[in-house]
């Protein structure tokens, strides 16, 4: 009897498992809109998929946020995933949103984007705080996408911000470049820096770390050789900035990073791009693509040059004893 | 929960179940055939995929980077088997060392942290792009390895292997050499393991340094799903490798019930975690019951 009610239970399970199969043919076509539809009346769909969490990253996503709800209003609907930090999570959001057949995709951090670039050669993909698109493989060349992918770059002008080291800490001898192995936009930026460096006859070591656990160890050895401290725009770093503090500060070291979030925890100082203005001009880009009907493959990836403004953070700067030149916004 | 939606993600859920499978069977070797906690996993899947990575993009076949994957993984098992059969390193421990080991021996293969592989420029197998081929290629990949794993362990060598995980003592009491079988039931679940990583680093379209990272928690999970689901059913070890696999697809199923619920992807872990842990409860409460239930007791003892 119970043979029987197993083998009863494993073919209904393995005839659900085929039956699902069928929905593979729905999948292969899309619902594509029909022809003559006007912009009033349509309601955009967008998928916002987010790497991980960090200040930085949200602050991204609500910029895109806002900025589609102030220019489309009701006509455009949300759906945020968050893949906490895993590939298989970002693998399964972007299959998502392409069997959900969403108007846009909007791609937050180098992992997203190849996600969703892998997933998808027509949905229109806006990435966002990716340093360089064309590293990340998901883009021809960045004047001209060439693909259904473009966005917006967070890349910092980084040989502005060893100017701004050596403005705030002339007697810098040797500066500790720290970042996370694993982020390929760090490597790019920590190869700016060096040239920076190097130009301005300032000595330097890089330091990698290759996940949060390594953070304390890592950021100790570096303070023991160097009196200067510069961290890019890295995701893992990002999250970690109370342990760069509470190394860092004690010992008088000061801390360069690459953008805002990162100073208001940990840093003294940044030449700080907002990445709610990065996710605001991703909105701009995407209302463009939706309404207006730019196509991804033409639209070069942007950056957000403008608005650059440097800040630190009072708390550190008191702490370290150090006063700041003229010009620096304070951080709240 | 919209029941079409959920009905449009379950393919891309199947596709990563098939080919995780793989990763699972290999996971099974160890852990079921060899009784022996493996976690080199965790290395060697993002091993395989880098390997892969790296010799499409010099140009080389596809099928051919998919053969020196699976090498690069028993490698990885080899160093594993040797750690821990040749040096004594107790067996969670030497997974563990390999796999912090792999992890620089990764990012040299690789030369950075993340090598993407688009498949608008390469000939790739599969890829996220096109999820019923993916099904497909993967289900035949699957196929392909049961079969040739279900003659092996039938031949005198795959039974000593079984023999070794069974009952070591006994085993080399009957003249087998467990320090080899130990070793070759590494190498060839980290080769499956390597293959595993070849193919996903192609349908996620780029090989990434901790993409194996929690690999084997769901290759356990998928083990253990596979084995109370089926177990009872399934005696047959071929079948208990599909079972496996059906253990992996519902892994993903899962996944893609959680997001379409709309839980936050944070809840997650909790979820599998949960799941998992009732799988396991489940025949052990049913075997208590049994014990002390209505068909036995103490009066028939």
């Amino acid at each position: 009897m119970k043979k029987n009610k197993m083998r009863l239970i494993a073919a209904t399970v393995m005839a659900a498992m085929v039956i699902s199969m069928t929905g593979c043919g729905s999948t292969g076509e899309a619902e594509q809109p029909a022809e003559g539809d006007s912009a009033e009346g349509k309601t955009y769909a967008v998928g916002v998929m987010q790497l991980v969490e960090h200040p930085a990253l949200d602050a991204a996503t609500q910029g895109f946020q806002d900025k589609l709800t102030e220019l489309l209003g009701d006509s455009v609907t949300f759906d945020v995933q968050n893949a906490q930090g895993e590939s298989t999570n970002s693998t399964t959001i972007a299959t998502k949103f392409v069997s959900d057949d969403v108007d846009l995709i909007m791609a937050n951090a180098t992992g997203a984007v190849q996600a969703a670039a892998a997933a998808t050669a027509d949905i229109p993909i806006v990435g966002t705080s990716v340093t360089d698109f064309h590293t990340a493989g998901v883009v021809d060349s960045n004047e001209t996408p060439g693909r259904n992918v473009t966005g917006v770059s967070d890349l910092t002008p980084i040989d502005e911000q060893i100017k701004l080291l050596q403005q705030v800490y002339p007697e810098a001898k040797k500066v500790a470049i720290v970042y996370c192995s694993a982020e390929p936009n760090s490597i790019f930026q920590s190869e700016l820096a060096q040239e920076a460096l190097t130009e301005a006859g300032i000595e330097f070591k890089e330091y990698t770390a290759a996940d949060s656990n390594e953070i304390q160890a890592v950021i100790t050895n570096a303070i023991g050789e160097c009196d200067a401290v510069f961290i890019p725009t890295d995701n893992t770093m990002a999250s970690n900035m109370e342990i760069v503090k509470n190394v860092t500060v004690p010992a008088g070291i000061p801390v360069f990073v690459g953008e805002e979030g990162m100073c208001k925890t940990g840093g003294l100082a940044t030449l700080s791009i907002s990445f709610y203005d990065l996710g605001q001009k991703a909105g701009e880009m995407a209302y463009d693509i939706l309404v207006n009907g730019a196509d991804p493959a033409a639209t070069p990836i942007g950056f957000v040059s403008d608005n650059i403004v440097p800040k630190y953070n009072p708390e550190i700067a008191e702490a370290l004893g150090i006063t700041m030149p003229e010009g620096f916004e304070p951080i709240q | 929960m919209n029941v079409t939606a959920l009905m449009k993600a379950v393919p891309g859920s199947v596709a990563q179940g098939l080919i995780w499978g793989l990763l699972a069977i290999g996971v099974y070797i160890t852990y079921k055939v060899l009784d022996y906690a493996d976690l080199t996993v965790d290395g060697s899947l993002c091993t395989g995929g880098a390997v892969a990575v790296m010799l499409m993009l010099s140009g080389y076949n596809p099928y051919v980077a998919l053969i020196c994957a699976g090498i690069a993984g028993m490698l990885a098992g080899l160093v594993t088997g040797i750690f821990h059969v040749a040096f004594g390193i107790p067996a969670i421990l030497s997974g563990i060392l390999t796999q912090l080991g792999l992890y620089s021996v990764n990012m040299r293969i690789m030369g950075k942290s993340n090598q993407a592989i688009s498949v608008d420029k390469y000939n790739l197998i599969l890829s996220l792009r096109d999820v019923p081929k993916a099904i497909l290629v993967s289900g035949i990949f699957c196929a392909v390895m049961i079969t040739i794993l279900y003659w092996f362990f039938g031949t005198e060598l795959g039974r000593s292997i079984r023999a070794t995980g069974n009952n070591e003592n006994m085993s080399r009491a009957q003249g087998i050499n467990t320090k080899t079988t130990k070793v070759i039931g590494l190498m060839i679940s980290n080769g499956m393991v390597g293959v595993a990583g070849a193919l996903y680093a192609q349908y996620q379209g780029n090989a990434d340094v901790n993409m194996g990272r929690g690999a084997i928690v769901i290759g356990l999970a998928a083990v253990i799903i596979g084995g109370v689901l089926f177990g009872k059913i399934f005696r047959n070890f071929a079948m208990r490798l599909v079972g496996v696999i059906f253990g992996a697809i519902l892994y993903f199923v899962v996944i893609a019930i959680v997001l379409q619920l709309g839980l936050e992807t944070t809840d997650l872990k909790l979820v599998s975690a949960l799941i998992v842990a009732a799988f396991l409860a489940v025949p052990y409460i049913k075997g208590q019951h049994r014990i002390n239930g209505k068909k036995g007791g103490k009066a028939n003892a």
